[in-house]
């Protein structure tokens, strides 16, 4: 049955737009090299156009996914409060996102803590039931290196359909409703580094 | 699939439980947006009505922002001798209330702009106080997202450089009497705590402006109260009638006890 799912989705993606890595996507303007492994350097800046062993995706293929109930994580980063942010002003943090979507703030950020990056694991794998090939969605903001890292760890765990959206909460939110969402309960909202 | 439902829908807000939908289709989003006014308004005014209007305040903010660090959002008050302070909201910034602007008696409060940051595609709301103390409120949707995260400057101490220096740009033709426009702009990172310098990666620690006043003589023309959604180098356009004798005096301070202060002659009148 998930197969069906799977294929139907696969090509509703072709039918639909950017499965081909080739196709320059929008975001990046400079050719960013993919580095070999997590990229370490600051998580704010231009992306790769590719993330090898993932299928870059835009918003028309994630929308042509949803039928599969692909499991959408959004690693963009919780805001913090200004440490001495006066007591008499409302503070009230907001994250808006893809209805749905498992919100783990940070969880791209390089390196982890060590005991942070297996829980990482382990909530994905809670979250796609044991299943490898269980449809990933990953993604950030714009021109943010968390989403690509996080699929980066995904795909070197051996996850075999992971699909990254570089346009982010931004790409969406352009064309779609959003959703308020809490951050995942097991993960907790710590601030990114 | 369950656990994916689980997350959603706890509660953003403490205090404010019961209030979450569901967001899916464009009603449940307008019902969340909704409900996130209510818990601002309530948070900012309590209990007091805030009646709509076409009339006592209106938005003037692009609808889909080039910029979303330094987004200008203009107040128009058309009734202007009715108003005692104006409130700027940004629904969904994380401290939503940006400004709180009150006239005194030198002021002109026809119409007030601001530079602020948008965090994400925002619906924007501005609330006029009367003198007689009732609400009034108007909103605009903003396309505009990342103003809170932008980088004020490749480093803190560029972005510090000459911290407080003000400039002021009047109008031309400025009569005795006769109501005139002035821009202030103000020197400072205004850094909010959410920007990580990118060389370090730590975040550059909160410093931002809260308070500005400004007279014309010994007269008020507008006290600001602000935080953390203020662009960097906060600019301000608003007008003010010069009677008697100047100069414009502002006073500027910030959260880490920054105290500024600064006098700008008028230009020469002219008849």
């Amino acid at each position: 049955m998930r197969a069906l799912i799977e294929t139907a989705a696969t090509a509703a993606i072709i039918l639909g737009t950017a499965l081909v890595p080739a196709v320059a996507h929008a975001g990046s303007t400079a050719d960013i090299p993919e580095p070999q492994g997590l990229w370490i350097g600051a998580m704010h800046g231009p992306t790769p156009k590719m993330l090898s062993g993932a299928v870059v995706v835009d918003l028309a293929a994630i929308e042509a996914l949803m039928a599969g109930k692909p499991l959408l994580l959004d690693v963009g980063p919780a805001v913090r409060k200004p440490e001495n942010f006066p007591t008499d002003r409302p503070w009230l943090p907001i994250h808006r996102s893809i209805p749905n979507a498992i919100w783990m703030p940070g969880a791209g950020a390089a390196p982890l803590d060590v005991g942070r990056e297996e829980l990482f694991y382990r909530r994905i794998e809670e979250l796609t039931h044991g299943d490898k090939a269980k449809p990933i969605v990953v993604f950030c903001r714009p021109e943010c290196w968390g989403g690509w890292n996080a699929g980066k760890r995904l795909v070197t765990k051996g996850y075999t359909n992971v699909r990254w959206f570089p346009a982010g909460t931004d790409g969406w939110q352009d064309k779609r409703e959003t959703a308020e969402v809490e951050p995942d309960t097991e993960w907790f909202a710590e601030p990114t580094r | 699939m369950k656990i994916l439902a689980l997350v959603l829908c706890v509660p953003l807000i403490g205090g404010a439980p019961g209030q979450k939908v569901l967001a899916a289709d464009s009603a449940s989003i307008d019902d969340e947006r909704a409900a996130r006014w209510k818990t601002i308004s309530e948070s900012v005014f309590g209990d007091r009505k805030i009646e709509p209007t076409e009339t006592l305040i209106k938005l003037d903010a692009p609808q889909r922002a080039q910029d979303a660090a330094l987004t200008p959002v203009t107040l128009i008050m058309p009734e202007k001798d009715k108003i005692k302070s104006v409130y700027l909201v940004i629904d969904d910034n994380p401290s939503p209330l940006a400004a709180h602007v009150t006239f005194g008696p030198a002021a002109d409060p026809g119409s007030l702009q601001l530079r602020v940051r948008v965090d994400t595609y925002t619906n924007v709301h501005a609330v006029a106080e009367t003198r007689d103390g009732s609400l009034f409120g108007a909103v605009v949707f903003v396309k505009a997202s990342g103003g809170c995260s932008a980088p004020v400057a490749s480093t803190d101490e560029e972005a510090m450089k000459g911290m407080g220096e003000m400039r002021m740009r009047f109008t031309e033709g400025a009569a005795p009497g006769k109501p005139m426009q002035a821009t202030l702009m103000v020197r400072h990172p205004n850094f909010n705590g959410m920007q990580m310098n990118q060389l370090t990666r730590n975040y550059t620690p909160p410093r931002y402006v809260d308070k500005l006043s400004v007279s014309y003589g010994d007269s008020k023309i507008f006290d600001l109260e602000a935080d953390i959604s203020l662009s960097t180098n906060p600019v301000i356009t608003f007008s003010f009638v010069p009677e008697g004798k100047g100069p414009v005096k502002v006073v500027a301070s910030d959260t880490m006890n920054g105290r500024w202060e600064q006098s700008f002659d008028m230009p020469a009148t002219t008849n």
